[in-house]
């Protein structure tokens, strides 16, 4: 099984670490695209644990610091060999292409706000509290997002944003250059004392690596 | 910051990176002929894994809300 940790471009050289079972890391081509890969001996899928979770975001992170641009591939995808992995590179060049013009010269933030309220608020026992209750909700993520996420937006190329529950996730795919603004405004931000804010990052560019991800 | 906090923003930090390694990044589909036994394989690690995370966050939670009570 071959183990896809991202595609590269302008990799200076590989990491000095092993991937996943501890097998060690390629460089294939594939048309103009470089893939950063290992081999493992086993027939199936690795198996997703805490290790390998780490160990693919390790390779990841190693390969954002050595190369101009990065793909991070999604992890739990095995191809039976270099043929069956081409075929898949092929079939998506041109999306893998512009995504990598995408990401270059960025890296990524993430954002979430944990409102300790919001757990297990809605089993109300009538229809109009859970109504009331999931308003409320709504209108806690509306503050979250004016008061946390607007003011960061404006400093990234790119975000995405998810609500639910009262709380908020964001990515932000920020320049380089621009990562210590960032981070100062992060650290300028108003925090609602109800909720915790993590910021998260500088990552590779996981939020942003497909084409038009919700 | 209570220890609480910290330990809160702790599970959040490995919730983000597990949501990214597991869930966002580029998908190069796997190709027909995975099979559908290890196709299986993966969604159950998976599962199990995002499960466990969640539990995390719900203890380190409550552990928080418990501690401003």
């Amino acid at each position: 099984m071959i183990h896809l940790y991202g595609v590269v471009d302008g990799l200076t050289a590989l990491p000095p670490l092993a991937g996943l079972e501890e097998a060690a890391l390629e460089r294939c081509r594939v048309d103009g695209l470089e893939l950063v890969l290992s081999r493992s001996q086993t027939a199936q899928s690795a198996e997703i644990s805490r290790d390998s979770v780490l160990r693919h975001a390790k390779v990841v992170e190693e390969l954002m610091g050595r190369s101009a641009a990065v793909l991070p591939a999604q992890l739990g995808r095995a191809f039976r060999d270099e043929d069956e992995l081409a075929a898949a590179v092929r079939a998506q060049a041109p999306q893998l292409e512009r995504a990598l013009e995408r990401v270059r010269g960025c890296v990524e933030f993430g954002l979430r706000a944990v409102s300790s309220e919001s757990v297990g608020e809605l089993d109300a026992a009538s229809g109009t509290d859970y109504m009331r209750a999931r308003l409320e909700e709504v209108q806690r993520s509306d503050r979250l997002v004016a008061q946390l996420h607007e003011p960061l937006a404006g400093l990234a190329h790119e975000v995405t944003l998810q609500q639910h529950g009262g709380e908020i996730s964001a990515a932000y795919l920020v320049a380089r250059e621009g990562a210590e603004a960032f981070q100062d405004a992060v650290a300028r931000l108003e925090r609602p004392p109800e909720v915790t804010v993590v910021c998260t990052g500088p990552w590779p560019p996981y939020s942003f690596a497909a084409e038009a991800r919700q | 910051m209570s220890t609480d906090r910290q330990a809160l923003q702790y599970e959040v930090t490995l919730l983000e990176l597990v949501d990214r390694v597991l869930n966002k990044g580029v998908v190069l589909s796997g190709d027909i002929t995975l099979s559908v036994a290890n196709v299986d394989l993966v969604y159950v690690g998976l599962r199990v894994l995002l499960a466990s995370v969640a539990t995390m966050e719900e203890q380190a939670l409550l552990a928080a809300e418990g501690a401003r009570r």
